[in-house]
């Protein structure tokens, strides 16, 4: 009863405000940095907006809109992207998962394994696109030299002038890259579970594989849900490692949206069409990651 | 049935693969950065340099300020994420704790402005900053870096906060706390992990950018690193071993931080906390 | 009667010490101009110089170099941010030959007309492919900073000893390279190095064999009128030479630098490239061909005649720029003989005027000159188009992809006419 009275009294009366109060610089903040460029971008999209063309702005509408669904670049750039996301969202995560294990495990020198997990983050994007482009090389690249010295001296394997090869080469640096984001939040996530779940299951007689399976995924659940969010959206936004790579190539085997977006808007100066490209990648990450967030907001 | 995680001699060969899985490139690069250009092009290609040469070194440093640029790097990620990690924790503790009506809406609100490209923003956003006259200078990029850093922040810290049990806090309270006291006393040290993690995941990106950093900091003296280390190439040259050289400049400092606070993101400081 | 005077004689200095000093003070205002000038490959230095000269011959203005990006695209990006936003921080532009009528287009550059006179005019005395690729609806749009051009490098000691003569078709210059590679028996010894990668030169490694049947790819009014089959014969030339092995076979992966590079490290016989190259080959110290290296005009096709591909950077003034007249003027000394002269002196790098090509001085600093001047005045520039930026993409991804064998020629051809018909009515 005491108890009761005692909580009842520390319920702040306020907590609308003191939540407008907690939020207000983050929105405050969205406010001013990106809700005009957001607002601009959208407004944009009902325009033919084409600099070269210099005949100024015409207000069309939806017609961008029609124009992009039957644009078959549009169609082939989203292809590639959602490809890209089916692979390395996965990937990132399994890998990511095995990374997090190893990292957590007690070695006695923990440092080469945790500092081996976050080099491939600390490297900037742009370059480990270039490097892994260098690696990938028909002549100078390491994987032909090992290919040559251990498997057949044959004629050296093109990878990214062929698209089915280009396109496994990226996905697979993209996975190189982005595990170490993904093992960094599932690693803070497993030092959260408590050792005593592990030691009582032991004792219950249950095998590694099973307080893998019935202990850790489960608790782990939160930190998969964030780390699969912010994932996704990046791969949604693929652009730098493909565009360094190969540019798109060969032809556009292996451009995605960001890229299309990106050469419409900077290359073409068709910022009209450019805007409408992106509020639909917008409604695209939007709806994919919306079942997530949902989960994430039940949570009480 | 033995795992992997049960034999030693296996966890010592995952360990491996990962050791090289990591360091391979930056190894690479670090060849590569004693090499000359020529011996780039030689067949069979070489690992192992065969006369290493300092020159590169000396070369990235005296083609450009460098240092400069490390050292605005330094300045406009720390600022960053110091600040990033301010404004996430007060909004993920209003999301995660507050009975706030709206709380999914305002969480994908958050999340939503991550979705769109940031090149079909970039011309507003240096419209914004020209008018408010804080072109070429560290503001300039945190503002925007802590905006580009909320979502991520937020939504780790939300589900930080979300695995810490009430009772903590209402016992704090119950002792005394204010509502933030409890915040800061409790809430915060039990998610530390989550704070770290969130912190280096916004220190990477704050370092990594370099659109914004391209075009709101042309000025040699706000440049940042990523677009200082993109000037050593020419129309017609990229001397990659220049540019490794640099890339090892700017690899540096992150790998001495991560080796430093790998302890405090990954170290058992919660093994205790959880047990009421 | 003393104090009266004295005073007034007093007043009189007075005013007149304050009267000069607010003169001079006018005359000491400072314009200053900032100027966006490229990266390394654009010799910023030599600019400097330049800049310098200029400051001495007018004291009131004072010259800041901007970089921005390192590379066409990364300035591209740049630009493209900062002239959307109608940015007034930067007065003039260096730009590539190929930018003028896209940026002229999208309403940045500021027409030259009433500061340096009318087009026809003012582009007389320069390389003729300037009268096109400056002047956009009429008005000029920017004035030749240098210029550029590809040539055929060759290894002179290679063909002197195997007893080959300078090719003057691509049939010729495949007989002669397969000749050459066989005697040498080197394996990493390429006949032929190109740019195959979808890189800017790629849109020339396409135009090359296509000039050199006698076609063009746009009329003046920027239509297009392509010949189909010519650009597949073109196209299917590059491949062919490829079966021979001739070209190597990931010759998609080829960009500028490396083709540089290989050259320098003996591993090619012929290779086209931009007019940097040449001091590369001559004085670099890692260059293994010092004292080997020729230059000549690139082959035609059998039946057709030679053209090689015009490049280089242009001085443009910004629309947006707060200093116009001052600007405009700097960017006609900056493209007047003697600044080209200097530049040519300097830096071996290209006139913009056909007079200097003769200039005894000029020639006898860089001896080159002699053979690259009818290279560079017979030269053809790439279409020009207010959505050059288009073209350029449709032009160079296809090329790669042809090349990287994703595409035949006639395949490829075809995509190029459909994309680009919209685009350069």
């Amino acid at each position: 009863m005491a108890t009761a009275t005692a909580i009842d009294r520390l319920r702040d009366p306020s907590e609308k405000t003191l939540g407008v109060m907690l939020l207000a610089p983050a929105f405050l903040l969205l406010a001013l940095i990106v809700v005009y460029p957001i607002g601009k971008l959208i407004w944009n999209s009902f325009f033919d907006l084409r600099l070269s063309g210099g005949s100024g702005i015409k207000f069309v509408g939806l017609e961008n809109y029609a124009l992009v669904f039957k644009d078959p670049d549009f169609w082939n750039a989203a292809k590639n992207t959602v490809l890209i996301t089916l692979i390395t969202v996965p990937g990132a995560l399994v890998v990511g998962m095995g990374l997090a294990m190893l990292a957590n495990l007690p070695f006695k020198r923990k440092w080469p394994v945790r500092l081996a997990l976050l080099l491939p983050w600390a490297l900037p994007l742009a370059f480990a696109g270039l490097i892994f482009a260098w690696f990938f090389h028909t002549e100078y690249g390491v994987v032909n030299d090992i290919v040559r010295r251990a498997v057949s001296p044959a004629e050296p394997a093109m990878w990214l002038l062929r698209p089915n090869w280009a396109f496994a080469a990226i996905c697979l640096t993209i996975i190189w890259k982005t595990s170490s984001f993904m093992a960094l939040i599932l690693l803070a996530g497993l030092q959260m579970i408590p050792k005593s779940l592990y030691e009582a299951a032991e004792v219950d007689g249950a095998s590694k594989w099973q307080q893998f399976w019935q202990i850790t995924i489960p608790m782990l659940m939160p930190s998969i849900i964030v780390a699969l969010i912010f994932r996704t959206i990046t791969a949604l936004q693929t652009f730098d490692i493909p565009y360094t790579m190969t540019k798109g190539g060969p032809g556009n085997s292996t451009e995605t949206l960001a890229m299309l977006i990106h050469k419409t808007t900077i290359d073409y100066l068709d910022v009209g069409y450019g805007s409408t490209l992106a509020v639909c990648m917008f409604v695209l990450s939007l709806c994919v990651t919306a079942f997530y967030l949902k989960r994430i907001g039940k949570n009480a | 049935m033995k795992s992997i995680f049960d034999s030693k001699s296996l966890r010592l060969i995952a360990a491996g693969l990962v050791v090289v899985n990591g360091f391979f490139p930056a190894v690479w690069i670090l060849l590569t950065s004693l090499k000359t250009e020529a011996e780039l092009v030689s067949k069979p290609i070489t690992y192992w340099p065969h006369a290493p040469t300092l020159g590169n070194y000396i070369q990235a440093f005296t083609d450009q300020p460098l240092l400069k640029y490390l050292g605005n790097s330094l300045a406009v990620a720390l600022s960053a994420t110091v600040f990033s990690l301010l404004v996430s924790a007060l909004a993920a503790y209003a999301i995660a704790r507050l009975n706030l009506k709206r709380r999914q809406l305002i969480l994908t609100c958050i999340v939503a402005s991550s979705m769109f490209p940031l090149v079909t923003l970039l011309v507003p956003i240096f419209e914004t900053m020209r008018a408010f006259g804080l072109l070429n200078s560290y503001t300039a990029l945190v503002l925007p870096y802590i905006v580009l850093n909320l979502p991520v922040c937020t939504l780790v810290l939300v589900s930080f906060f979300q695995s810490i049990p009430k009772d903590l806090e209402n016992a704090a309270m119950i002792d005394g706390c204010t509502r933030m006291g409890a915040l800061v006393r409790v809430v915060v040290p039990l998610a530390a992990p989550g704070v770290f993690t969130a912190g280096i995941l916004a220190f990477v990106n704050s370092w990594d950018e370099f659109l914004l950093a391209l075009s709101l900091n042309s000025n040699p003296n706000f440049r940042t690193l990523p677009v200082g280390i993109t000037l050593y190439q020419g129309e017609f040259t990229f001397p990659w071993p220049i540019i490794s050289a640099a890339l090892i400049v700017a690899i540096v400092p992150i790998a001495v931080l991560i080796a430093i606070f790998q302890e405090r993101v990954v170290g058992g400081l919660t093994q205790g906390g959880l047990k009421g | 009667m003393m104090r009266r005077t004295y005073l007034t004689a007093l007043t009189a200095a007075a005013a007149l010490v304050v009267g000069l000093a607010s003169a001079t003070t006018a005359f000491a205002q400072q314009t200053t101009l900032r100027v966006f000038s490229g990266g390394a490959n654009q010799r910023p230095d030599l600019m400097r110089k330049l800049f310098d000269q200029y400051q001495a011959k007018n004291p009131g203005v004072k010259i800041d170099i901007e970089t921005g990006g390192a590379t066409s695209e990364l300035q591209r990006q740049y630009l493209s941010t900062v002239l959307n936003a109608k940015d007034s921080a930067i007065d003039i532009y260096m730009i590539d030959i190929v930018n003028p009528a896209q940026y002229f287009g999208a309403g940045w550059l500021e027409p030259l007309d009433s500061y340096i006179g009318k087009p026809a005019d003012v582009l007389k005395p320069y390389l003729p492919v300037y009268s096109t690729s400056n002047v956009v609806d009429g008005k000029l749009a920017a004035m030749p900073a240098f210029a550029d051009a590809m040539f055929m490098y060759y290894r002179k000691d290679l063909l002197d000893k195997h007893g080959v003569k300078e090719p003057k078709t691509w049939d010729e210059l495949a007989a002669a390279a397969t000749k050459i590679q066989k005697a040498e028996g080197n394996a990493n010894l390429q006949g032929l190095s190109i740019q195959g990668a979808p890189i800017e030169g790629a849109v020339c490694t396409f135009l090359l064999p296509y000039w050199g049947q006698g076609k063009d790819f746009n009329d003046a009014s920027g239509k297009m009128t392509l010949d189909k089959a010519a650009a597949t014969k073109g196209l299917a030339t590059w491949l062919s030479m490829v079966d021979q092995g001739v070209i190597k076979k990931n010759v998609a992966e080829v960009k500028t630098p490396d083709t540089v590079n290989e050259f320098k490290a003996g591993q090619v016989i012929f290779a086209i490239n931009w007019g940097f190259a040449w001091d590369r080959f001559k004085d670099d110290k890692d260059s293994t061909v010092q004292g080997k290296v020729g230059v000549m005009p690139l082959p035609a096709m059998t039946g057709g005649k030679s053209a090689t591909c015009v490049g280089g950077w242009q001085w443009a003034v910004s629309a947006f720029s707060k200093n116009k007249p001052a600007a405009a003027n700097l960017v006609k000394f900056m493209s007047s003989p003697e600044a080209s002269k200097f530049l040519a002196q300097e830096g071996s790098l290209l006139a913009t005027y056909q007079s200097v090509y003769t200039d005894a001085d000029v020639v006898k600093a860089v001896p080159w000159f002699k053979d690259a001047a009818n290279v560079v005045i017979a030269g053809k520039s790439r279409p020009i188009s207010k959505d050059y930026g288009q073209v350029s993409d449709v032009i160079r991804t296809t090329t790669s992809a042809v090349l990287a064998r994703t595409k035949t020629p006639a395949d490829g051809v075809s995509e190029i006419e459909s994309r680009l018909a919209r685009v350069m009515r």
